[in-house]
Protein backbone atom coordinates (compact mmCIF):
# COMPACT_ATOMS: atom_id res chain seq x y z
CA UNK A 1 0.00 0.00 0.00
CA UNK A 2 2.76 2.51 0.72
CA UNK A 3 4.57 1.52 -2.22
CA UNK A 4 1.43 2.67 -4.12
CA UNK A 5 0.83 5.82 -2.13
CA UNK A 6 4.32 6.69 -3.35
CA UNK A 7 3.92 5.50 -6.98
CA UNK A 8 0.84 7.78 -6.87
CA UNK A 9 2.99 10.66 -5.88
CA UNK A 10 6.09 10.29 -7.86
CA UNK A 11 3.32 10.19 -10.89
CA UNK A 12 1.94 12.90 -9.61
CA UNK A 13 4.42 15.42 -9.33
CA UNK A 14 6.21 13.95 -12.58
CA UNK A 15 2.92 15.27 -14.03
CA UNK A 16 2.63 18.63 -12.64
CA UNK A 17 6.45 19.49 -13.66
CA UNK A 18 6.03 18.80 -17.09
CA UNK A 19 2.94 20.47 -16.91
CA UNK A 20 4.60 23.63 -15.82
CA UNK A 21 7.98 23.17 -18.28
CA UNK A 22 5.21 22.40 -21.20
CA UNK A 23 3.28 25.29 -20.72
CA UNK A 24 5.51 28.08 -19.34
CA UNK A 25 8.21 27.50 -21.31
CA UNK A 26 11.32 29.68 -21.98
CA UNK A 27 12.56 32.01 -24.48
CA UNK A 28 13.07 30.50 -28.01
CA UNK A 29 16.73 30.49 -28.81
CA UNK A 30 16.99 33.18 -31.60
CA UNK A 31 19.37 32.14 -35.01
CA UNK A 32 23.45 32.74 -34.15
CA UNK A 33 23.59 34.66 -37.30
CA UNK A 34 21.85 36.50 -40.25
CA UNK A 35 18.72 38.09 -40.83
CA UNK A 36 15.99 39.09 -43.21
CA UNK A 37 17.04 41.30 -46.50
CA UNK A 38 14.30 42.54 -48.54
CA UNK A 39 14.11 41.19 -52.08
CA UNK A 40 14.98 44.13 -54.28
CA UNK A 41 15.17 45.05 -58.32
CA UNK A 42 17.82 42.69 -59.20
CA UNK A 43 16.08 39.76 -56.55
CA UNK A 44 12.83 40.00 -59.11
CA UNK A 45 14.26 40.07 -62.47
CA UNK B 1 -6.09 48.64 -76.10
CA UNK B 2 -9.38 47.14 -74.97
CA UNK B 3 -10.90 47.49 -71.99
CA UNK B 4 -10.62 44.77 -68.84
CA UNK B 5 -13.93 44.65 -66.90
CA UNK B 6 -13.36 43.28 -63.83
CA UNK B 7 -16.08 41.96 -61.85
CA UNK B 8 -14.97 41.42 -57.83
CA UNK B 9 -17.42 38.98 -55.91
CA UNK B 10 -17.87 39.17 -52.67
CA UNK B 11 -16.90 43.02 -50.53
CA UNK B 12 -16.29 41.97 -47.32
CA UNK B 13 -12.46 43.16 -45.73
CA UNK B 14 -10.83 41.11 -49.03
CA UNK B 15 -13.68 42.27 -51.65
CA UNK B 16 -12.97 45.40 -50.39
CA UNK B 17 -9.31 46.03 -50.43
CA UNK B 18 -9.38 43.51 -53.76
CA UNK B 19 -11.23 46.49 -55.61
CA UNK B 20 -9.58 49.53 -54.38
CA UNK B 21 -6.28 47.87 -55.46
CA UNK B 22 -7.65 47.20 -58.98
CA UNK B 23 -8.15 51.30 -58.85
CA UNK B 24 -4.39 51.82 -58.68
CA UNK B 25 -3.59 54.13 -61.37
CA UNK B 26 -0.35 51.85 -62.59
CA UNK B 27 0.37 48.65 -63.21
CA UNK B 28 3.14 46.27 -64.84
CA UNK B 29 4.74 49.70 -65.61
CA UNK B 30 1.39 50.72 -67.44
CA UNK B 31 -1.48 52.35 -67.07
CA UNK B 32 -4.22 49.55 -67.30
CA UNK B 33 -7.56 50.66 -69.28
CA UNK B 34 -10.22 48.87 -66.42
CA UNK B 35 -13.65 48.67 -65.94
CA UNK B 36 -14.05 47.44 -61.98
CA UNK B 37 -17.77 45.87 -60.71
CA UNK B 38 -18.21 44.99 -57.13
CA UNK B 39 -20.53 42.43 -55.91
CA UNK B 40 -22.23 41.89 -52.28
CA UNK B 41 -24.90 40.43 -50.90
CA UNK B 42 -25.39 42.39 -48.29
CA UNK B 43 -27.46 45.90 -48.58
CA UNK B 44 -25.99 47.66 -45.94
CA UNK B 45 -22.78 47.49 -47.17
CA UNK B 46 -23.96 48.39 -50.94
CA UNK B 47 -25.08 51.66 -49.94
CA UNK B 48 -21.84 52.27 -47.77
CA UNK B 49 -19.56 51.04 -50.76
CA UNK B 50 -21.51 53.29 -53.04
CA UNK B 51 -20.90 56.16 -50.95
CA UNK B 52 -17.36 55.62 -50.93
CA UNK B 53 -16.43 54.21 -54.20
CA UNK B 54 -18.57 56.84 -55.95
CA UNK B 55 -18.54 56.56 -59.86
CA UNK B 56 -14.99 54.46 -59.68
CA UNK B 57 -16.46 51.40 -59.46
CA UNK B 58 -20.56 49.69 -60.88
CA UNK B 59 -21.72 48.26 -57.54
CA UNK B 60 -24.18 45.48 -57.84
CA UNK B 61 -26.57 44.11 -55.32
CA UNK B 62 -26.46 40.49 -55.39
CA UNK B 63 -28.96 39.34 -52.67
CA UNK B 64 -29.67 35.53 -54.12
CA UNK B 65 -25.85 35.08 -54.23
CA UNK B 66 -26.27 33.76 -57.84
CA UNK B 67 -23.55 36.21 -58.95
CA UNK B 68 -25.58 37.56 -61.97
CA UNK B 69 -22.87 39.57 -63.58
CA UNK B 70 -22.88 42.30 -66.90
CA UNK B 71 -22.39 40.01 -70.08
CA UNK B 72 -18.83 42.20 -70.72
CA UNK B 73 -16.87 41.01 -67.71
CA UNK B 74 -14.09 39.20 -68.88
CA UNK B 75 -12.08 38.31 -65.29
CA UNK B 76 -13.97 37.83 -62.17
CA UNK B 77 -12.18 37.36 -58.52
CA UNK B 78 -14.18 35.73 -55.76
CA UNK B 79 -14.03 37.23 -52.41
CA UNK B 80 -16.20 35.13 -51.08
CA UNK B 81 -15.46 33.26 -47.51
CA UNK B 82 -13.58 30.04 -48.34
CA UNK B 83 -16.08 27.21 -49.20
CA UNK B 84 -18.36 29.59 -50.39
CA UNK B 85 -16.40 29.88 -53.63
CA UNK B 86 -16.56 26.52 -55.70
CA UNK B 87 -20.01 27.13 -57.21
CA UNK B 88 -19.78 30.47 -58.79
CA UNK B 89 -16.39 29.77 -59.69
CA UNK B 90 -17.50 27.04 -61.75
CA UNK B 91 -20.56 28.90 -63.27
CA UNK B 92 -18.24 32.09 -64.12
CA UNK B 93 -15.92 29.95 -65.92
CA UNK B 94 -18.19 27.96 -67.63
CA UNK B 95 -19.67 31.34 -68.93
CA UNK B 96 -16.45 32.12 -70.51
CA UNK B 97 -14.45 34.25 -67.90
CA UNK B 98 -11.08 33.98 -66.30
CA UNK B 99 -11.23 33.16 -62.70
CA UNK B 100 -9.34 33.89 -59.68
CA UNK B 101 -10.37 31.96 -56.35
CA UNK B 102 -9.17 33.07 -53.12
CA UNK B 103 -10.09 30.19 -50.64
CA UNK B 104 -7.93 28.68 -48.58
CA UNK B 105 -10.17 25.76 -47.55
CA UNK B 106 -8.45 22.14 -48.81
CA UNK B 107 -11.38 20.90 -49.75
CA UNK B 108 -12.83 23.58 -51.82
CA UNK B 109 -8.97 24.18 -53.61
CA UNK B 110 -8.99 20.23 -54.27
CA UNK B 111 -12.41 21.00 -56.15
CA UNK B 112 -11.18 23.81 -57.64
CA UNK B 113 -8.11 22.09 -59.31
CA UNK B 114 -10.68 19.62 -60.76
CA UNK B 115 -12.21 21.96 -62.92
CA UNK B 116 -9.09 22.06 -64.87
CA UNK B 117 -10.58 19.96 -67.34
CA UNK B 118 -13.32 22.55 -67.54
CA UNK B 119 -11.32 25.50 -67.95
CA UNK B 120 -8.89 23.93 -70.67
CA UNK B 121 -12.52 23.21 -72.67
CA UNK B 122 -13.66 26.92 -72.59
CA UNK B 123 -9.88 28.03 -73.15
CA UNK B 124 -9.99 30.27 -69.91
CA UNK B 125 -7.51 30.23 -66.75
CA UNK B 126 -9.06 29.33 -62.88
CA UNK B 127 -6.77 30.38 -60.88
CA UNK B 128 -6.77 28.48 -57.63
CA UNK B 129 -5.73 29.75 -53.99
CA UNK B 130 -4.82 33.64 -54.92
CA UNK B 131 -4.51 34.90 -51.50
CA UNK B 132 -1.88 35.06 -48.74
CA UNK B 133 -1.49 31.53 -48.16
CA UNK B 134 -1.94 29.46 -50.23
CA UNK B 135 -1.28 32.64 -53.10
CA UNK B 136 2.04 34.93 -51.76
CA UNK B 137 3.13 31.66 -50.71
CA UNK B 138 2.76 30.12 -53.72
CA UNK B 139 5.29 33.02 -55.37
CA UNK B 140 7.67 32.54 -52.76
CA UNK B 141 7.74 29.29 -53.24
CA UNK B 142 7.97 29.42 -57.00
CA UNK B 143 10.55 32.16 -56.60
CA UNK B 144 13.02 30.35 -54.09
CA UNK B 145 13.55 27.48 -56.42
CA UNK B 146 15.03 29.15 -58.91
CA UNK B 147 17.65 29.22 -56.68
CA UNK B 148 18.08 25.65 -56.34
CA UNK B 149 19.14 23.31 -59.16
CA UNK B 150 16.72 20.42 -57.26
CA UNK B 151 13.61 21.14 -54.60
CA UNK B 152 13.02 17.94 -51.98
CA UNK B 153 10.96 19.52 -49.72
CA UNK B 154 8.62 22.50 -49.38
CA UNK B 155 7.55 23.67 -45.84
CA UNK B 156 5.14 26.71 -45.49
CA UNK B 157 4.25 28.38 -42.13
CA UNK B 158 1.62 31.20 -41.67
CA UNK B 159 1.20 33.56 -39.04
CA UNK B 160 -2.39 35.42 -38.84
CA UNK B 161 -5.57 36.15 -40.56
CA UNK B 162 -7.47 38.76 -42.73
CA UNK B 163 -10.98 39.27 -41.65
CA UNK B 164 -13.58 37.60 -39.75
CA UNK B 165 -14.44 34.69 -42.50
CA UNK B 166 -10.35 34.35 -42.39
CA UNK B 167 -10.39 33.56 -38.90
CA UNK B 168 -12.73 31.30 -38.21
CA UNK B 169 -11.52 29.34 -41.17
CA UNK B 170 -8.33 29.48 -39.15
CA UNK B 171 -9.47 28.05 -36.70
CA UNK B 172 -11.63 25.00 -39.02
CA UNK B 173 -7.65 24.83 -39.99
CA UNK B 174 -6.36 23.69 -37.02
CA UNK B 175 -9.23 21.86 -35.57
CA UNK B 176 -8.89 19.70 -38.77
CA UNK B 177 -6.67 17.20 -40.66
CA UNK B 178 -3.48 18.47 -42.02
CA UNK B 179 -2.93 16.90 -45.66
CA UNK B 180 0.83 16.44 -46.17
CA UNK B 181 2.37 15.51 -49.11
CA UNK B 182 5.54 13.08 -48.15
CA UNK B 183 7.39 10.79 -50.88
CA UNK B 184 4.76 10.61 -53.37
CA UNK B 185 1.65 10.26 -51.22
CA UNK B 186 -0.64 12.25 -49.56
CA UNK B 187 -0.23 12.04 -45.63
CA UNK B 188 -3.20 12.83 -43.24
CA UNK B 189 -2.02 14.06 -39.84
CA UNK B 190 -4.31 16.04 -37.01
CA UNK B 191 -4.23 19.43 -36.76
CA UNK B 192 -2.38 20.76 -33.97
CA UNK B 193 0.08 17.99 -34.03
CA UNK B 194 3.72 18.77 -35.21
CA UNK B 195 4.80 21.69 -33.31
CA UNK B 196 8.02 23.71 -35.16
CA UNK B 197 9.29 26.65 -34.16
CA UNK B 198 9.26 28.63 -36.93
CA UNK B 199 11.19 32.41 -37.25
CA UNK B 200 8.73 34.71 -39.28
CA UNK B 201 10.28 38.57 -40.22
CA UNK B 202 10.30 40.99 -37.25
CA UNK B 203 8.76 41.98 -35.37
CA UNK B 204 6.70 38.57 -35.09
CA UNK B 205 10.12 36.72 -34.85
CA UNK B 206 9.07 33.48 -33.46
CA UNK B 207 6.22 31.39 -33.12
CA UNK B 208 4.85 27.76 -32.58
CA UNK B 209 3.29 26.24 -35.88
CA UNK B 210 0.89 23.13 -36.18
CA UNK B 211 0.03 21.32 -38.47
CA UNK B 212 -3.65 22.38 -39.83
CA UNK B 213 -5.98 21.89 -42.43
CA UNK B 214 -4.07 24.13 -45.06
CA UNK B 215 -4.53 24.27 -48.84
CA UNK B 216 -0.83 25.17 -49.89
CA UNK B 217 0.50 21.91 -50.25
CA UNK B 218 -2.82 20.86 -53.01
CA UNK B 219 -1.55 23.43 -55.33
CA UNK B 220 2.13 23.81 -54.75
CA UNK B 221 2.31 19.86 -55.45
CA UNK B 222 1.32 20.31 -58.93
CA UNK B 223 3.58 22.97 -59.65
CA UNK B 224 6.80 20.76 -58.00
CA UNK B 225 6.22 17.39 -59.16
CA UNK B 226 9.68 16.41 -58.26
CA UNK B 227 9.32 16.99 -54.61
CA UNK B 228 9.11 14.62 -51.88
CA UNK B 229 7.84 16.80 -49.47
CA UNK B 230 5.49 19.74 -48.84
CA UNK B 231 3.75 20.29 -45.15
CA UNK B 232 1.99 23.64 -44.14
CA UNK B 233 1.75 24.87 -40.51
CA UNK B 234 0.07 27.96 -38.70
CA UNK B 235 1.29 29.53 -36.03
CA UNK B 236 -0.80 29.50 -32.70
CA UNK B 237 -1.04 29.94 -28.95
CA UNK B 238 -0.81 27.13 -26.14
CA UNK B 239 -3.90 29.22 -25.65
CA UNK B 240 -5.26 28.55 -29.09
CA UNK B 241 -4.68 24.73 -28.33
CA UNK B 242 -6.02 24.44 -24.85
CA UNK B 243 -9.30 26.14 -25.87
CA UNK B 244 -9.34 24.29 -29.69
CA UNK B 245 -11.94 21.92 -27.96
CA UNK B 246 -14.53 24.67 -26.89
CA UNK B 247 -16.97 26.76 -29.16
CA UNK B 248 -15.45 30.24 -29.56
CA UNK B 249 -18.23 32.80 -28.25
CA UNK B 250 -16.28 36.28 -29.10
CA UNK B 251 -16.50 37.30 -32.43
CA UNK B 252 -13.43 37.57 -34.31
CA UNK B 253 -12.17 41.55 -35.34
CA UNK B 254 -13.20 43.27 -38.04
CA UNK B 255 -9.57 42.61 -39.33
CA UNK B 256 -6.69 40.90 -37.94
CA UNK B 257 -3.61 42.18 -36.92
CA UNK B 258 0.11 42.13 -39.13
CA UNK B 259 0.57 38.35 -40.01
CA UNK B 260 3.64 37.12 -42.17
CA UNK B 261 4.66 33.64 -44.07
CA UNK B 262 7.37 32.30 -44.38
CA UNK B 263 8.21 29.46 -47.16
CA UNK B 264 10.92 27.15 -46.69
CA UNK B 265 12.93 25.14 -49.57
CA UNK B 266 15.36 22.53 -49.11
CA UNK B 267 17.18 20.76 -52.04
CA UNK B 268 20.68 20.78 -53.98
CA UNK B 269 22.62 23.24 -55.29
CA UNK B 270 25.74 22.77 -57.30
CA UNK B 271 25.88 19.49 -55.49
CA UNK B 272 25.45 20.42 -52.08
CA UNK B 273 22.64 20.62 -50.06
CA UNK B 274 20.69 23.93 -49.59
CA UNK B 275 18.16 25.44 -48.05
CA UNK B 276 16.58 29.06 -49.15
CA UNK B 277 13.78 30.99 -46.34
CA UNK B 278 11.29 33.33 -48.13
CA UNK B 279 9.32 35.77 -45.34
CA UNK B 280 6.25 38.38 -45.82
CA UNK B 281 5.11 40.70 -43.44
CA UNK B 282 1.77 42.00 -43.70
CA UNK B 283 -1.30 42.79 -42.81
CA UNK B 284 -3.25 39.07 -44.34
CA UNK B 285 -5.98 40.84 -46.22
CA UNK B 286 -3.70 43.92 -47.55
CA UNK B 287 -1.46 40.82 -49.07
CA UNK B 288 -3.99 38.59 -49.56
CA UNK B 289 -5.97 41.43 -51.81
CA UNK B 290 -2.95 42.94 -53.91
CA UNK B 291 -2.15 39.17 -54.68
CA UNK B 292 -5.57 38.61 -56.16
CA UNK B 293 -5.67 41.45 -57.97
CA UNK B 294 -2.39 41.63 -59.78
CA UNK B 295 -3.21 38.34 -60.71
CA UNK B 296 -6.38 39.48 -62.10
CA UNK B 297 -4.44 42.31 -63.98
CA UNK B 298 -1.59 39.97 -65.06
CA UNK B 299 -4.85 37.62 -66.70
CA UNK B 300 -5.97 40.76 -68.10
CA UNK B 301 -3.10 41.80 -70.20
CA UNK B 302 -1.32 38.46 -71.19
CA UNK B 303 -2.27 35.05 -73.10
CA UNK B 304 -1.93 32.50 -69.96
CA UNK B 305 -2.53 28.95 -70.79
CA UNK B 306 -5.92 27.68 -69.93
CA UNK B 307 -6.62 25.44 -67.11
CA UNK B 308 -6.92 25.35 -63.17
CA UNK B 309 -3.40 26.51 -61.69
CA UNK B 310 -1.69 27.70 -58.16
CA UNK B 311 0.09 30.97 -58.70
CA UNK B 312 3.41 29.48 -58.54
CA UNK B 313 2.18 27.26 -62.27
CA UNK B 314 0.99 30.20 -63.63
CA UNK B 315 4.53 31.14 -65.37
CA UNK B 316 4.72 35.12 -64.04
CA UNK B 317 6.43 34.45 -60.79
CA UNK B 318 8.73 37.53 -60.85
CA UNK B 319 6.17 39.86 -62.75
CA UNK B 320 3.94 39.40 -59.72
CA UNK B 321 6.25 39.69 -57.07
CA UNK B 322 7.40 42.71 -58.74
CA UNK B 323 4.35 44.61 -59.09
CA UNK B 324 3.48 43.17 -55.17
CA UNK B 325 6.44 45.13 -54.08
CA UNK B 326 5.91 48.17 -56.26
CA UNK B 327 2.42 48.16 -54.03
CA UNK B 328 4.32 47.33 -51.11
CA UNK B 329 4.12 43.54 -50.49
CA UNK B 330 7.75 43.54 -49.66
CA UNK B 331 9.10 39.64 -49.65
CA UNK B 332 12.39 38.92 -47.89
CA UNK B 333 14.63 36.46 -48.17
CA UNK B 334 16.56 34.97 -44.39
CA UNK B 335 20.36 34.89 -45.08
CA UNK B 336 22.27 33.36 -42.15
CA UNK B 337 22.94 30.13 -39.84
CA UNK B 338 20.66 27.26 -40.96
CA UNK B 339 17.99 26.37 -38.82
CA UNK B 340 16.21 29.38 -38.09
Amino acid sequence: MRGLQRAVLALGLGLLVSLVVRFLGGDPTAPATGGWRELSGPDLR
Amino acid sequence: MSTQRVAVLGAGILGVRITRELLSPRAFGESPNLAVTTVTRRVDRLNLLRNQFGSQVQMLSDETGTGQLPKDITTVIVARAAGEQYEVAKEQLTLGRDVITTSDDPAEVQRLLELGAVATSVGKTLVVGAAFAPGLSCLLASHASELLDRVDEIHIARHGAGGPACASQRLRALRGTATDWRDGAWVKRPGFSGRELCWFPDPIGARDCYRAALADPLVLVPAFPDVTRVTARLAATRRDRVLAPFPVWLPAPAEGGIGAVRVELRGERDGRREWVVYGVLDRPAVAAAATAAVTALWLGSRRVAPGATGLAGLGATSELLGELAFRGVRAAVFEGSQGS
